[in-house]
C-alpha cells in the first residue's frame, strides 16, 4: 500500500500539513481580533445591563440567613440591596459584593425569622434588577454534624438499600421456577429498568431546568447519558470473548445493579435537598409504600443469576451497588446540593440503565434461539414497567 | 400547587417521613426574636451599624454630594422665589425650574435615573403668599417633553396638562412660563402631567406649592416639609422602596433634632404612585390635623392620618418629654422598606 502513494500523503505530519492545520486556526484569531477591535459593524453595545444571579442555595441558622449566589450573566455584577418579605435589610457579601462572571459569593444577613413561616428574599443589583429567591417553610438548615449524617444515612438504608436486599431474598424461591418463567423475570427487569430509565430522564430534564444557562443542563444530559451507554457497551463487548455464560450474566448483574445504584444515587440527591428546603411532609404510610415499589430493583438485578450460584458475598456486594448510593446521595444533597451534579448523576443514571435494558434484551434474544418475540417477553416488559406505574399510583 | 407529582415528589415526601420517623431530625426549637429589648438604643445608631442581631430593617447613606440635594436641607427648604412687586401694588414671585435626568443613589449602590425639577428629588418646595403674582419659568433639559401642573385655582392655559396649550407639553430644549395669583390658601403640589403619567411622576417629577393664608398662621418653632413617595427601580409599576423627601431611610439614619415644648408644623403631601394610600404615624404623641391647609381650624387631633395620590396636609404637634420617636407610615410594609423616620426630642 504505502509503494504505491506519494511520499507526501505516506507522511501524515509534514511541515506543511502543521501549516495548513495551522492557517484556519491563525485566520480566526485575526477575524476574532478585527471584530474586538471594530465590532464588525455592528452595533453590540446593550441598552440595558444583561444580568444574571442564581441563588443557588440558602442556609438558616438562627438570627440569619446565608444565601449562597452565582453570577451566572456575561458581566461582573455588584449585590447592591437585600428586600426580606418586603423590608430592606442590612447585609454582607463575601468575599466582595463585586462578583466577577461565573463568581461566587455569600450573602449574609442577619434576620430573626420564625420556625415555619415562609420568606421571599429579593437581591437588587446595582443596576436595579433584582433576583427572588423563596423560603417555604423555615427552619434551621441541618449541619453536618453526626446526628444528621446518621439521620440521611438512615434515610438511604430505607429508601435503597433495604428494599433491594428484600428483593434479592427472593433468589432462593425464583430458582426453583422453570426456564419460561425466568425468561418472563428477564423481561419484567428489562421493563422496570425502561420505567426507571424515562423517570430518570425525566427527573434529569426537572433538574437541568434549574441549572443556570450557562450549564447547558439539556447538553449535560446528553453527554452523561451517551458516555455511560458507551462506557457500558464497551466494557460489555471487552468481557463477552471470552467469558462463559455464567460469567456474563453475572456481569449483567453487576451492571443492573449500577445502573440501579447510580438511580438512587439520583433519589438520594433529591431527598436530602428536600429535607433541607424544608418540603417536608410526615408519612410512615408514603415510606412504607416506597419501600413496596423499590422492592423491584431487587428483584431486577438477582432476574439474570436465578440458574447460576452466586455466593453470598456477590449477593452482598449487588445489594450495596443497588442501593448504597443512595444514602450517598442523601449525604451530598443534604449537605452541600448541587444542580450540576444532581443533572450529571441522573443523566449518568439514564445511560446506564438504559444500557443495561438493552443488554438484558439481547440476551434474552440468545436465550430464545431467535424466535422473535414470545408472549413471555411481551407480557414480562409490560409486567415490569406496569409494576412501577401502579405501585406507583397507589402511593401517590 | 396544581403541579404533577413524580415519583421524585414521592420520594422527597417518604423520605422525609423517615427523618421523621427516625426522630433525628435536627434541632428545630424555638427561634427568639429578641428584638424588642433594647430597641432604641439601637436606633440611635445608623443603620449600617447596628447590632445585626436586632434584624432591623434599613440601609446606610447615600452619596449625598453626587447625588446634589441632602434631605436634612430639604426638610427646611422653602423657596419663595425672586420677589418684587408690580406696577398694581401685587408682590410677583418668581422661580425658575429646570427639568433634568439625573442618576441619583436612592439606596447605597442603586441609582435611579429619575428626572427630575432641579436635580432633586422633590422638586423645590415653592411657597407663596395667598394672592401673590407666580411667575414660573420651566425650561426642559431633558429629552422627553415635560410640564409643570399645580394644584390650586389658574386659567386653563395654564393648566400644565397636553391640550391646554403650549404649557402642556414643554418639548425638550424649549421653555414655558406658568403664570398665575397664588389661591387658595393652603398646601398644594406641583408635577408633571405628560402622558404617560404614572410614569413621569414615579420618576420623580413632583413637589409641593405652599399658599400662605394672607394673615399668617400661627407662629410655630420650626416648620418642616416632607413628601411621601415611592421609588420603582426595576420599572415593573411597584414600588420597591418608599421614602419621605427622597432617600429611604433617611430621617431613621439622620434623626430630626427638635426641643420639648417645640411648637413644630410639618407640611405633609402624598404623592405616591402605585400604591393607593400612604399615611404618617407620629409615636408618643398626638397631632392637629389641617386637610389640605385651607383652613385654620384643625378636622382632627390624632396620632395617624391617611393620603390617598396628591392629597396633603398640615400637621401641629410639641413633644412633652425628651427621647427618640419614631414617625413612619403606619403601611408597615412601606416603613421597612425607606419609609421610617425618627425626631430626637432633645430636653
Amino acid at each position: 500500500m504505502t509503494n504505491q502513494t506519494s511520499p507526501e500523503t505516506t507522511n501524515r505530519f509534514t511541515f506543511r500539513t502543521f501549516v495548513l492545520l495551522l492557517l484556519p486556526i491563525l485566520l480566526l484569531a485575526g477575524v476574532i481580533y478585527l471584530f474586538l477591535r471594530t465590532g464588525g459593524g455592528l452595533d453590540l453595545q446593550s441598552p440595558v445591563p444583561i444580568e444574571n444571579l442564581t441563588i443557588e442555595r440558602y442556609y438558616l441558622e438562627r438570627g440569619h440567613i446565608a444565601l449562597s449566589v452565582q453570577n451566572t450573566g456575561p458581566e461582573t455584577l455588584t449585590v447592591a440591596s437585600v428586600i426580606i418579605n418586603e423590608a430592606i435589610m442590612p447585609f454582607e457579601v463575601t468575599p466582595s459584593a463585586d462578583i466577577p462572571r461565573l463568581g461566587r459569593a455569600t450573602i449574609d444577613v442577619n434576620y430573626a425569622w420564625t420556625e415555619g413561616e415562609a420568606y421571599a428574599v429579593r437581591v437588587f443589583t446595582s443596576n436595579a434588577v433584582p433576583f427572588d429567591v423563596e423560603i417555604p417553610v423555615a427552619f434551621v438548615t441541618p449541619e453536618p454534624e453526626a446526628k444528621t449524617f446518621w439521620s440521611f444515612t438512615l434515610i438511604g438504608l430505607y429508601v435503597g438499600v433495604i428494599p433491594i436486599f428484600l428483593g434479592i431474598f427472593w433468589l432462593p424461591a425464583l430458582r426453583t421456577l422453570g426456564k419460561n418463567w425466568m425468561t418472563f423475570l428477564m423481561a419484567v427487569t428489562a421493563g422496570l429498568l425502561i420505567f426507571l430509565g424515562l423517570d430518570t430522564l425525566n427527573e434529569a430534564f426537572e433538574e437541568a431546568a434549574e441549572l443556570p444557562a450557562t450549564f447547558q443542563g439539556i447538553g449535560l444530559i446528553g453527554i452523561g447519558a451517551v458516555a455511560a451507554y458507551l462506557l457500558l457497551e464497551m466494557v460489555g463487548r471487552s468481557q463477552s470473548s471470552d467469558r462463559s455464560e455464567a460469567s456474563q450474566r453475572l456481569s449483567i448483574a453487576w451492571r443492573i445493579a449500577l445502573g440501579i445504584g447510580i438511580h438512587n444515587l439520583g433519589e438520594g440527591l433529591a431527598i436530602g435537598a428536600a429535607y433541607n428546603v424544608g418540603e417536608i411532609a410526615l408519612g410512615t404510610f408514603l415510606v412504607v409504600g416506597f419501600i413496596i415499589q423499590n422492592i423491584t430493583e431487587g428483584l431486577g438485578i438477582i432476574a439474570p443469576i436465578l440458574r447460576d450460584r452466586p455466593t453470598i458475598g456477590q449477593l452482598a456486594l449487588l445489594g450495596l451497588i443497588g442501593g448504597a448510593p443512595a444514602i450517598i446521595g442523601a449525604w451530598i444533597g443534604g449537605f452541600s446540593p448541587s444542580p450540576f451534579l444532581a443533572v450529571l448523576f441522573l443523566a449518568i443514571g439514564t445511560g446506564a440503565i438504559f444500557q443495561v435494558a438493552v443488554e438484558i434484551g439481547r440476551f434474552i434474544q440468545k436465550d430464545l434461539n431467535r424466535e422473535a418475540m414470545p408472549v413471555t417477553v411481551f407480557s414480562g416488559v409490560l409486567t415490569g414497567m406496569l409494576l412501577l406505574w401502579v405501585t406507583g399510583i397507589f402511593i401517590k | 400547587m396544581d403541579k404533577k407529582i413524580s415519583r421524585r415528589d414521592f420520594l422527597k415526601l417518604g423520605g422525609a417521613g423517615l427523618v421523621t420517623a427516625a426522630g433525628t431530625a435536627a434541632a428545630m426549637t424555638q427561634t427568639t426574636t429578641n428584638n424588642k429589648t433594647e430597641h432604641k438604643s439601637h436606633l440611635l445608631q445608623p443603620p449600617m451599624q447596628m447590632d445585626h442581631g436586632e434584624g432591623l430593617p434599613g440601609v446606610g447613606d447615600v452619596d449625598y454630594v453626587k447625588n446634589g440635594f441632602n434631605p436634612s436641607e430639604t426638610l427646611y427648604d422653602f423657596d419663595y422665589g425672586t420677589v418684587s412687586t408690580l406696577p398694581n401694588g401685587q408682590t410677583l414671585r418668581e422661580y425658575e425650574i429646570i427639568v433634568i435626568n439625573k442618576n441619583i443613589e436612592v439606596v447605597p449602590g442603586i441609582e435611579f435615573p429619575a428626572w427630575t425639577y432641579n436635580g432633586r428629588i422633590p422638586g423645590p418646595t415653592l411657597r407663596a403668599t395667598e394672592g401673590d403674582r407666580i411667575r414660573i419659568t420651566m425650561k426642559n433639559g431633558s429629552n422627553h417633553p415635560h410640564s409643570m401642573h399645580f394644584h390650586g385655582f389658574h386659567p386653563g392655559e395654564m393648566d400644565g396638562v397636553p391640550g391646554t396649550g403650549p404649557g402642556g407639553n414643554v418639548q425638550p430644549g424649549e421653555q414655558f412660563v406658568y403664570e398665575f395669583d397664588a389661591e387658595p390658601f393652603g398646601l398644594h403640589l406641583y408635577h408633571c402631567h405628560v402622558f404617560p403619567l404614572a410614569r413621569h411622576i414615579a420618576k420623580g417629577l413632583y413637589g409641593a406649592f405652599i399658599v400662605d393664608p394672607k394673615e399668617g398662621r400661627p407662629p410655630v418653632d420650626k416648620e418642616m416639609i416632607m413628601v411621601m413617595h415611592g421609588i420603582d427601580i426595576d420599572f415593573d409599576d411597584g414600588n420597591d422602596f418608599y421614602a419621605v423627601n427622597g432617600i429611604p431611610f433617611y430621617y431613621q439614619n439622620h434623626p430630626i433634632q427638635i426641643k420639648v415644648g417645640e411648637k413644630i408644623r410639618i407640611y405633609l403631601v402624598n404623592i405616591l404612585e402605585f400604591d393607593l394610600i400612604n399615611s404618617f404615624h407620629l409615636h408618643a404623641n398626638f397631632f392637629y390635623y389641617y386637610p389640605t391647609g385651607t383652613s385654620l381650624t384643625h378636622s382632627e387631633f390624632t396620632d395617624t392620618i391617611i393620603q390617598g395620590q396628591a392629597q396633603r396636609g398640615i400637621l401641629e404637634f410639641t413633644y412633652k418629654y425628651p427621647g427618640m420617636y419614631m414617625f413612619h407610615a403606619h403601611v408597615t410594609e412601606f416603613a421597612e422598606l425607606g419609609w421610617n423616620g425618627m425626631f430626637e426630642v432633645l430636653a
